[in-house]
């Protein structure tokens, strides 16, 4: 075995080996990616044209906009309404003011007077041209009414029969018919009851019917979607020129072809254009939030759209963290379209359409029905929408609001990443092939790793998945044996299934593409080492983060979690280890150490791509069936750094496998045997700590694990950083 | 120093850009590639930059291979462009000092290095100017400075004299000669014949991505009989509109 991982070395050592990995790693300099980041800055906020989007947009928008707001919130809340009456008679009218003024009486709302309409009688002045209908329906009048006298007295307080014109087509005519009929309806039944009780002192009426008016909660909701969508669509426009300019504007002014002539990766410099659109989004953003915020406040509007709280500064800064998620994808989208705009012309042509179309989605939450839940959270633009509203309104919760923000950002790195792969190509006009259906394209020549834009786009259609299959699951109602099964082949439909199905398309060999590549046994020993030193620790963390009041379940479900595990008990061990230790840990570990990994690793170093898969790692285990839990994504993180660190080290995803497979279980087969824990007393209660003896032999195992992996990798050190072996 | 053998490149399919090229350039040598429009010269130059693939053959400078370390070799070039524009936002020294990182220089070694070149190529007077109000000369010289800044072995100039007068012409004429006498290793890209005539060493003719005829200028007009660059490529021009087209992509390199 030592001889092959030598011979493996050798082609390893030479970076010439890797004829996939046509541009080889430069180190990652951050001195140098500031420098970077900070010429794509100067261009441009030096640019006047950018500063004006950032600055005096806002301040010229917001005011106006709060006038608007403000003459439609008025009159959302009782500006004095008027209903014009058309009436026939002299007579006629002094009967129907008379009885409306006995019927107001019995009339709950009548009390307010605030609120009450005026009522604005027309009469005729030549009697034989006056057509009443017509009056109304031609809209000169809001309601007709016409009063026949039963019998020759026309004075008020006679019996008559009324006759109401309302025109069809006037929500106004509506209210005032409603107006006219309930206060007719009360004098009525008013005079009913006189009559009765007259007759005998007994009578009650058979119904009695009273009518509360309520504040609704979603007060002004029309405005609460308007105030977000503004704010989301004044915030990318910021980003718009900056991205034009940066990418397209490079190709313009001929300094595209000097740019790849630099020794650097593109997605470097993308990242540094990228960085630079980003910020100046966020200060766009910032600047419109505080325009909006000061007008909100200046135009005295605050309370009167969120109620009592106001626009509080908390309430502002949860704003600016759904506005720079936001910002985060949209910028990558703008860079996406620009990178493959070869003028200013070009790339506004593709812009339009995009910020058309992300007023869309606004429209449409107007209508309602609309919340934060299920696939809403992952639906980009229309998440950070809702968001936002929920944010104003009060109602937001965890989860989805999580939920929201971590695919945004997701989206946005997978379209930062797609951006790489078309940046710079048609630096060079003659015959080049930048454009994006280019990204769609099945390759022509077989690879034995996914790119680093096919491993981050996965990994951001996968957590919407996941987080919908997740929620799927949590709601069946099916036999516990079942939904085991189940999601056991969720897991594996997911991180193997669908990715491998990627792999095929993109002529990927799948073994080497999910990192499955021989290497030294002793990586095993250490893995089953690690595997079974390891929860006590994960137990811990979880313990302290509860202690700190980090949780997510609410008692309830952390209830239906205990019911579940009472279900589990009932099951073979080995089912329960099966479907929720070993599968997940082999197909967890086959996408976030294999496939994911290996996409990293193509780009970037050692710790970047061990963090950055840890944390991925880390937040697909934040969201749960039940719900959130923000305890999880410390030890799970820190899980993943182990496990990348192994798979670093042994250039192989397999013994991260068993690392996971056998902490899993242990896990696992621990929680299965709580009794015997609360025989030695542990565990009765989560706030108990394990006993420090324990803690100090799995780290002693940790030590061994460690210093075998090593041992193992000893004339491995150069090896990593460059190519996969091929398996033989 | 630079070597290419059987430099590919073929555009759609069957638009053959460069055709089977080979040439050597060695140290302090100019290579002249000339040739009218379209005859594969920018192609050429951008596959030795490693921006464009070759379809088939290889480009190496100092025994690396293009296609196998294009990071490494993009280290060893300076592009002089004559299209190349400037980042109109910024002043020479931050522009410079951006390509000196970019390049991997530490900041004292790019700070030491951008105050030669401003004293040598005369960019004092507008080193904290913009870019945007320099004039044509002034940024070809910002240009050349740029491709300097990193003190590459290699320097490919791509119609460095378009758009110039005769004094911007000269200038760069003059950075060719000093380039030459500090050992390095130049090819210069253009179609301005009578220009090169005065500053390349060694001349490649290429036309439809093919190189017809190549040697020193003395050689050329023994091997053709022709009294200058000029007449000679006006000679190809001829047999090749005499000959069946055909027969012409059947011709091979001289």
């Amino acid at each position: 075995m030592s001889s092959h991982i030598e011979a493996d070395n050798k082609t390893m050592d030479d970076p010439d080996s890797d004829s996939q990995n046509t541009e080889s790693k430069t180190p990652f300099s951050i001195a140098q990616q500031m420098e970077f980041t900070i010429k794509e800055l100067r261009e441009t906020l030096r640019d006047r044209r950018t500063i004006i989007t950032l600055l005096v947009m806002p301040l010229l928008l917001y005011p106006l906009l709060g006038f608007v707001l403000r003459l439609v919130a008025f009159q959302q809340n009782g500006v004095k309404i008027e209903y014009r009456l058309a009436i026939a008679t002299d007579e006629e009218a002094k009967w129907v003011s008379e009885a409306i003024q006995f019927g107001s009486r019995f009339v709950e709302d009548a009390n307010e007077t605030d609120s009450q309409p005026e009522l604005q009688v027309f009469l005729p002045e030549v009697q034989e041209d006056f057509d009443l209908e017509f009056l109304v329906a031609e809209s000169a009048a809001d309601l007709g009414i016409r009063v026949d006298f039963k019998g020759p007295d026309s004075s008020p307080g006679k019996n008559a029969t009324v006759q109401l014109f309302q025109n069809e087509g006037s929500s106004r005519s509506r209210d005032a018919a409603d107006f006219i009929e309930t206060r007719l309806a009360a004098a009525n039944i008013e005079l009913i009851k006189n009559w009765a009780r007259a007759k005998s002192s007994e009578f009650e009426l058979p119904i009695e019917q009273t009518r509360e008016l309520l504040q609704p909660i979603n007060k002004g909701s029309a405005i609460l979607v308007l105030m977000p969508l503004v704010l989301l669509l004044m915030t990318v426009t910021g980003g718009v020129y900056p991205a034009i300019d940066l990418t397209a504007g490079e190709r313009e002014r001929n300094t595209m072809e000097t740019l790849m002539a630099l020794p650097v990766p593109r997605f470097r410099l993308l990242l540094a254009k990228y960085v630079a659109v980003v910020t100046v989004t966020m200060l766009t953003g910032l600047m419109n939030l505080l325009a909006m915020s000061v007008t909100l406040y200046a135009l005295n509007l605050d309370k009167l759209l969120l109620g009592e709280g106001g626009f509080t500064i908390v309430l502002a800064a949860k704003l600016f963290v759904a506005l720079s998620a936001f910002a985060l994808f949209y910028s990558a989208v703008l860079l996406l379209l620009t990178s493959s705009a070869k003028s200013f012309k070009e790339a506004q042509a593709y812009l339009i359409p995009l910020l058309l179309l992300s007023i869309a989605p606004g429209l449409a939450i107007l209508m309602p029905g609309w919340n934060l839940e299920g696939t809403s959270a992952a639906i980009p633009l229309i998440n950070i929408l809702l968001l936002s509203r929920e944010l104003l309104e009060g109602t937001v919760r965890g989860l989805p609001a999580m939920v929201a923000i971590i695919s945004t950002v997701l989206y946005g790195v997978s379209a930062l990443s797609l951006a790489a792969q078309i940046f710079g190509k048609d630096a060079v006009a003659i015959g080049s092939r930048g454009r994006w259906h280019d990204l769609l394209q099945r390759p022509e020549i077989t690879s034995d790793r996914p790119s680093l834009a096919l491993a981050v786009s996965t990994l951001a259609l996968l957590f919407p998945l996941y987080f919908i299959f997740s929620g799927v699951l949590g709601r069946g109602e099916s036999e516990p044996s079942f939904r085991l099964v189940l999601s056991a082949a969720m897991t594996l439909f997911l991180f193997i299934l669908f990715p491998l199905a990627l792999l095929i398309w993109q002529r990927i060999s799948s073994g080497p593409g999910f990192g499955i590549n021989i290497t030294n046994a002793l990586f095993f020993v250490a893995a089953i080492l690690f595997g079974l030193a390891t929860w006590p620790w994960v137990f811990e963390i979880i313990v302290y983060a509860n202690g700190l009041g980090i949780r997510g379940f609410d008692p309830e479900k952390i209830k239906d979690i205990e019911v579940l595990l009472a279900q589990w008990e009932k099951l073979p061990i080995w089912l329960v280890v099966l479907c929720l230790g070993v599968v997940p840990g082999i197909c967890e570990e086959a996408f976030f150490r294999g496939f994911l990994f290996n996409g990293l690793k193509r780009e970037l170093n050692a710790t970047l791509t061990i963090l950055i898969s840890a944390l991925a790692f880390g937040l697909f285990h934040v969201v749960l069936s039940g719900g959130a839990a923000p305890e999880r994504l410390l030890p799970s993180t820190l899980m993943g750094l182990l496990l990348g660190w192994l798979a670093w080290r042994s250039n192989s995803v397999i013994p991260s496998m068993i690392l996971h497979a056998v902490h899993n279980s242990v896990l696992l087969i621990a929680v299965n045997s709580l009794d015997l824990l609360a025989e030695w007393n542990i565990g009765q209660t989560e706030q108990e700590h394990l006993p420090v003896l324990w803690l100090v032999i799995s780290a002693g195992i940790l030590a061994v694990g460690t210093a075998i992996v090593f041992w193992a990798s000893r004339k491995q050190v150069s090896q990593p950083n460059s190519a996969v072996p091929e398996t033989s | 120093m630079i070597k290419l053998e059987a430099l590919t490149k073929i555009y759609d399919q069957d638009v053959r850009a460069v055709d089977k090229l080979s040439l050597t350039v060695s140290k302090g040598e100019v290579y002249g590639l000339l040739g009218p429009n379209g005859a594969g010269k920018t192609t050429t130059l951008r596959m030795i930059l490693g921006l464009l693939p070759p379809t088939s053959g290889e480009a190496s400078i100092l025994g690396c291979h293009v296609s196998q370390n294009p990071l490494r070799i993009k280290k060893l070039i300076g592009l002089v462009s004559a299209s190349a524009g400037l980042y109109q936002w910024h002043t020479p020294r931050e522009l410079l000092h951006y390509f000196a990182i970019g390049f991997g220089m530490r900041p004292e070694d790019a700070f030491q290095r951008i105050h030669e070149l401003s004293d040598r190529m005369g960019l004092q007077r507008f080193l904290d100017r913009r870019c945007a109000t320099l004039s044509t000369g002034q940024a070809q010289r910002v240009n050349l400075a740029r491709a300097l800044v990193h003190d590459p072995p290699v320097v490919l100039l791509d119609e460095p004299t378009r758009g110039l007068d005769v004094v911007g012409a000269k200038v760069v004429i003059d950075f060719v000669q000093q380039l030459r006498s500090s050992n390095k290793a130049i090819v210069v890209c253009t179609h301005q014949l009578e220009e090169a005539e005065r500053f390349c060493d060694r001349f490649g003719l290429l036309h439809r991505g093919r190189l017809k005829f190549e040697g020193t200028l003395e050689e050329l007009k023994r091997e053709t009989s022709q009294p200058s660059l000029v007449e000679i490529f006006l000679q190809l021009l001829q047999e090749d509109s005499n000959q069946p087209t055909l027969s012409a992509e059947k011709g091979g390199s001289a």
